[in-house]
């Protein structure tokens, strides 16, 4: 390839990833804006559509004027016409707003950017822009830099907390009185505006509008950042986004492995950094009164382990805050009335032969399911396991969760819940209790609460949909006999035809 | 004669392009380009029909077998060859003990479960305190498209909003089928602005499926993992024909009609 051609392509993916400014025409924008954009965003602009109550964060209040992502200066509120248009076409990912690219066309996209502009009277292009300076390539150094700014004065911490994953230490809110999260950092799927370094850059450097997020480029700030200093950091959180804990959508089996002697008995343990960790998206529950529709967190990462006696599961979820009703400090920080934080496990009592399971929220009439229930205590009150076999929303029993052998440990820190709940692989109760077998793809389903986000009521949860667990079985010795003896005799075969086979003439 | 004839490729590497080709021509077509992949055993079937059928036309004549076999031949009895046979000796059977050892190791890899997407309805179905005949079943509010076009955008606008608070976190904004909460459903939400999805149903179908979710369908559709909600628990018998109403007008289809 020439060399031209090679530099005619990398200008091509430059001009694919901004977008150059064309002049809009806001009464064809309007056309479209009613049809597609009133339902969340509202006929007005004001973000009052039929889903404000429904979806965390709200539709963005145009007549606010507050755009969180752009690239114009921190003392200038109205954005760049490309930063609309590039929200228009990409969506912002962890929101309700999807990208419109493949149903509007690029005029369309740019005739939409100048009607939402005339619901805060912005026809004047921004005065100034970020300054980008010179962006400084990440490195060890760079990232060990960033981690210090970081650090330095509580100056991200306070907020995002030490390991970047949002755990709060005061309570947020947006400029309409709204709740907000600081972001979970080592969840880049849920950055709104990307999480490239020079987006990173940019927010560090606008602040977030209609949040608590403020511009750390404001000299006035007493938290300010040098350009220089703003790449470090973003550097920094750029590599806090690279994690093991990213959902695989093509893998839906926990493979728990076979460890000889005891099972770890913590959920710190060395051994559970060596087992596959597997994680699922957690989804909002939807299905039955009372539904839960702003949830504050979407994964769960599972590992399992078992031995000849019993299985363990370590659940790992990140919750901003550790909810201890009666706890002065924890009720602060919650949507009251606040309630126990807690994690849940659901397996059907008899593995499926077949395809047919019970039903994924709580089984079903014919086929019940064990749910093993982690609750994280209260300031007067230590954490509890307890079990239950459901058949369905309404028919719970409740069990005793010691007599089935369930036990549990738990750990919190720094944004993080560690539950680890062991049981023996069989149980006196087989007509009741799951028995564990090796190498069967048994079904299990999670759940977990927030209790600092309106969790008091038990059906308001996440929860994830039908998965596979499955306890690894040994290797055996079959394999290898056969490999063994399929060679043995395509070689002796072999042998024979060479030793037969007559000289060429 | 040998010197006038075309230098040709060696049947027996003619043989091996045919087999090689058809073989990544199928993962082209269907894996690459057209983003479905073929399943294994389909594959390894295919592949059975294809090299018995190029067996057979390169052996169709009795020159043809004995050009076809011939280097495999001099590779056992030409003795200047001795050292490629030797290393085709001891390739081969490690090859196939790789492979039969590999092919027996026990799989993780999670069962695969097919499921119908739109099983046939029930004739009749109950939802609201009430049987309704799947057969009879029209939309009350169909007719007001033509008899009153102001109240039809009324019922439309009311249908959207039920949409937007009760079906967006799934089936999404654009109603394609990826709202925010998509990725964590499996089976995955229906795309309503694909030509498969509600273009070929009839509205009583939709009612059917909205009004008893997941758990009113047939065992053929797996209900236990579907997780569409009842909404009859949810939404009233008028909100669920507007919504319907709504589906079709956003997407600008018709509903299937008998008539």
């Amino acid at each position: 390839m020439s060399r031209l051609a090679i530099l005619t392509f990398c200008a091509g993916l430059l001009i694919a990833g901004t977008a150059t400014a064309k002049p809009g025409d806001a009464a064809k924008g309007k056309e479209i804006y009613d049809k597609r954009c009133t339902w969340c965003h509202g006929a007005d602009g004001d973000g009052a559509g039929a889903a404000k109550e429904l979806l965390n964060p709200p539709p963005r209040d145009f007549t606010s004027g507050n755009y969180k992502i752009k690239s114009s200066s921190f003392e200038d509120m109205v954005p760049n016409d490309d930063d609309i248009y590039r929200m228009i076409r990409d969506g912002m990912p962890g929101t309700a707003m999807p990208g419109w690219s493949d149903i509007l066309k690029e005029q369309d996209m740019w005739n939409l950017v100048a009607y939402v502009k005339t619901f805060a009277g912005y026809d004047e292009p921004p005065a100034a822009q970020v300054d980008f300076g010179k962006q400084v390539a990440s490195s060890g150094e760079s990232i060990a830099k960033g981690r210090k700014l970081y650090e330095e004065g509580d100056r991200c911490v306070e907020c995002h907390g030490k390991s970047g994953k949002g755990s709060a230490s005061k309570r947020l809110k947006g400029d309409a009185g709204e709740r907000t999260w600081p972001r979970n950092l080592t969840k880049p799927w849920t950055f709104i505006g990307s999480s490239e370094p020079k987006d990173i850059f940019a927010r560090l450097s606008t602040g977030i509008a209609g949040t608590e997020m403020p511009s750390f480029a404001d000299p006035r700030s007493k938290k300010k950042l040098s350009i220089e200093e703003r790449w470090h950091v973003a550097n920094y959180v750029a590599s806090l986004a690279k994690t093991g804990r990213k959902v695989d959508a093509e893998n839906t089996v926990i493979k728990a492995d076979k460890v000889e002697g005891d099972l770890p008995g913590a959920p710190d343990d060395a051994r559970w950094e060596k087992s596959t960790p597997t994680t699922f998206y957690l989804v909002p529950q939807l299905i039955a009164e009372e539904r839960y529709f702003k949830p504050s967190n979407d994964t769960i990462t599972v590992r399992a382990l078992y031995n000849d006696k019993a299985v363990a599961m370590l659940l790992e979820w990140d919750d901003r805050t550790r909810s201890v009703p009666g706890d002065e400090a924890a009720e602060k920080l919650a949507d009251a009335p606040i309630a126990e934080d807690g994690v849940a496990v659901q397996l059907p009592v008899t593995i499926p032969k077949g395809m047919e399971k019970p039903y994924f929220g709580m089984g079903d009439a014919k086929h019940p399911v064990n749910i093993w229930h982690w609750q994280s205590g209260a300031k007067d009150a230590t954490e509890s396991m307890g079990l239950a076999n459901s058949r369905g929303f309404r028919e719970i029993e409740k069990r005793d969760a010691v007599v089935a052998g369930l036990k549990a440990n738990a750990s919190y820190s720094d944004g993080t819940w560690k539950v680890l709940i062991t049981r023996p692989l069989t149980t006196s109760s087989p007509d009741k209790d799951i028995q564990f077998a090796e190498g069967k793809f048994i079904p299990v389903a999670f759940a977990a609460w927030d209790g600092s986000n309106n969790s008091e009521k038990g059906s308001k949860h996440t929860m994830t949909t039908w998965y596979w667990l499955l306890l690894k079985p040994a290797t055996g010795t079959r394999p290898l006999v056969a490999a063994l003896m399929v060679m043995g005799l395509l070689a002796g075969g072999l042998l024979w035809w060479a030793r037969s086979a007559k000289p060429a003439a | 004669m040998t010197m006038t004839q075309k230098r040709r490729i060696p049947r027996l590497l003619q043989f091996a392009l045919v087999v090689f080709g058809v073989y990544f021509g199928f993962i082209l077509v269907f894996d690459v380009l057209l983003g479905q992949l073929i399943p294994r055993s389909l594959l390894t079937m295919y592949m059975v029909f294809v090299v018995s059928g190029a067996l057979m036309t390169f052996t169709f004549t009795e020159e043809g077998a004995q050009e076809l076999v011939a280097p495999i031949k001099a590779l056992v009895e030409d003795p200047s060859r001795r050292r490629l046979r030797n290393a085709v000796f001891v390739m081969v059977p490690l090859l196939a003990g790789y492979y039969t050892y590999t092919s027996m190791l026990p799989g993780y890899e999670a069962p695969v479960e097919l499921r119908t997407i739109h099983p046939a309805p029930p004739s009749k179905f109950k939802a609201y305190g009430k049987s309704y005949n799947l057969a009879t079943l029209e939309n009350p509010y169909r007719k007001y498209q033509k008899q009153d076009p102001a109240k039809y955008r009324e019922l439309v606008k009311a249908g959207g909003d039920v949409y937007i608070k009760n079906c967006q976190y799934c089936h999404g904004d654009k109603l394609d089928g990826k709202g925010p909460y998509a990725a964590g459903l499996n089976p995955t939400p229906i795309n309503f602005q694909d030509v498969g999805t509600i273009a070929q149903l009839q509205e009583s179908f939709l009612f059917w499926r909205i009004a008893t979710g997941g758990p009113g369908l047939p065992a053929e559709a797996a209900p236990w993992i579907s997780s569409m909600p009842v909404w009859e628990h949810f939404l009233t018998e008028k909100e669920t024909w507007e919504v319907i109403l709504f589906l079709y007008d956003y997407t600008g289809r018709q509903p299937r009609s008998w008539k």
